[in-house]
């Protein structure tokens, strides 16, 4: 099984005394896309911090391209946490753009500083991915002059340089109105054509069913139900998963 | 007169020291200051914030008094009148500026620690090329504020003794019986103020290009 990205088993993860997340177990297969829908607080956000070590997991393991970040509980080296950190990008809801960089330096930066790659390399890589996000006239521009839509374009691409082989997003779509949200939704789903291995968290039910693999419903920080999309999303079996879904309609 | 001008432009010198010393001191030593002001260690949070709220509770010139006489009561030893003022300012400005480096720094948005953190920037990439630019931009403006007031501050140095410009001033005024001097030196005093705020516009002005 060389193709596995993700192997989660049994995560676990506490903020003080309220437990987030109990024994979330799921694999993820190379060019699969999985997606994560649950209410509010249900720790979908959580879960994909940790995968992208943006959070500490308190135990189980996670194995990332055949490595582990942790094994039950224990979290392996800080080099091999740092290789396991160039496979993973992450995409957030809110975009935390740099400011002060302009939108090219903004997907530059990364790959000069933390990749080495030279400034030309850098910048034929961002100006492709601002063509391909349909930018191609805003790489001189900053972030304020910018609508929502663009810079989380531009922050899809910011991850994108760096090239990642799992793109993690957070509600990418969720501080957007809907005409900007399918901007985005469009993004995704021709990264998802080219069998981009990803996770997404949404909202967005019609979304999520079309493009992914893989559906994981979770509440109160357990993975309630899971499959393919469209029995998770047409046939649900839990009753919570029923309501939740039902909710979106 | 012209001999009175003379006599103020050495004054301002010994101002200007003053200021460009204490400058160069404290504004450094506020980032440490403001570093341990954040620490995770409560013991050195609780000194150093102790430490801030003497200086900004009491009056500077009660604390340049304190350094240049107390060594003296307790160890007996006396020192240059000119450094305990600088040390005075220091320990005072430092403090100030503390303050204004913490409200910059824990106004920048979480969101930009994670971005660089999955991004895979160092720690010290992160701070300076991250951070720090965009702490400047914040507190430029209360930054500004605290150099004004510090101009006009140095006037306290001759509270000790030093003769900066203003004690200058006041001793011709006396000898000529006329509070002209004392003009002048307001004069000097807002011409160099003038100065700083034009600075100070001229660096806000170059990080306005953005949000
Ligand atoms: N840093 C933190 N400290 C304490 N509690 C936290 C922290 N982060 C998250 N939580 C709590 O953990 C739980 C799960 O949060 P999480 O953000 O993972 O939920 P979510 O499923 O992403 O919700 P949403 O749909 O609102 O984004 C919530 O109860 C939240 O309040
Ligand atoms: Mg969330």
């Amino acid at each position: 099984m060389g193709n596995l990205m993700i192997k989660a088993e049994n995560i676990s993860k506490s903020f003080g005394t309220l437990e987030v997340l109990h024994d979330i177990s799921f694999s993820l297969e190379r060019g699969n896309v999985l997606s994560i829908i649950g209410p509010s607080g249900s720790g979908k956000s959580t879960l994909l911090r940790i995968i992208t070590q943006l959070e500490k997991a308190d135990g189980g393991s996670l194995e990332i391209k055949g490595e582990y970040l942790f094994k039950d509980g224990v979290y392996s080296k800080t080099e091999v946490q740092k290789r396991i950190g160039l496979f993973t990008g992450l995409v957030f809801q809110s975009f935390n753009l740099f400011p002060h960089f302009s939108v090219l330096r903004n997907i530059t930066e990364a790959q000069r500083a933390v990749l080495k790659r030279s400034k030309e390399e850098a910048e034929e890589k961002a100006y492709a991915l601002l063509k391909r996000m349909s930018l191609a006239d805003k790489a001189k521009s900053y972030p304020c002059e910018l609508s929502g839509g663009q810079m989380q374009r531009v922050s899809i691409a910011r991850a994108l340089a760096l090239d990642p082989e799992i793109l993690f997003f957070d509600e990418p779509t969720s501080a957007l109105d809907p005409e900007l949200t399918r901007e985005i939704l469009n993004v995704i789903r021709s990264l998802a054509e080219e069998k981009m291995t990803m996770v997404v968290v949404t909202h967005e039910m019609n979304f999520a069913k079309g493009i992914s693999d893989h559906a994981i419903f979770m509440e109160g920080g357990y993975i309630v139900e899971e499959g393919d999309p469209i029995s998770l999303f047409e046939h649900p079996q839990n009753r919570r998963t029923q309501e939740f879904v039902k909710s979106f309609e | 007169m012209q001999n009175l001008i003379m006599q103020m432009l050495e004054g301002t010198v010994t101002s200007l020291q003053v200021f460009f010393l204490t400058l160069l001191f404290s504004l450094p030593l506020g980032f440490v200051v403001a570093k341990g002001r954040m620490s995770r260690n409560f013991l050195l949070r609780g000194i150093v914030n102790l430490y801030i709220q003497i200086m900004r509770g009491t009056p500077l010139i009660l604390q340049l008094i304190f350094v240049y006489f107390a060594p003296y009561y307790v160890v007996g030893v006396s020192y240059d009148r000119f450094t305990a003022v600088i040390v005075a300012f220091v320990l005072n400005y430092s403090a100030y500026f503390a303050e204004i480096y913490r409200s910059g720094l824990q106004s920048i948005e979480k969101g930009q620690y994670e971005a660089s953190k999955v991004l895979g920037f160092s720690k010290t990439h992160t701070f300076f090329y991250i951070v720090l630019p965009q702490v400047i931009k914040r507190i430029l403006p209360s930054l500004g504020n605290e150099v004004v007031t510090l101009v006009k501050d140095t006037a306290l140095a001759q509270t000790i003794g030093v003769s900066e410009l203003f004690r200058v001033a006041q001793n011709a005024a006396s000898r000529m019986f006329s509070t002209m001097p004392i003009f002048v030196a307001g004069v000097f005093y807002f011409v160099m103020n003038y100065i700083v705020s034009k600075l100070f516009d001229f660096f806000e002005k170059k990080l306005s290009y953005y949000r």
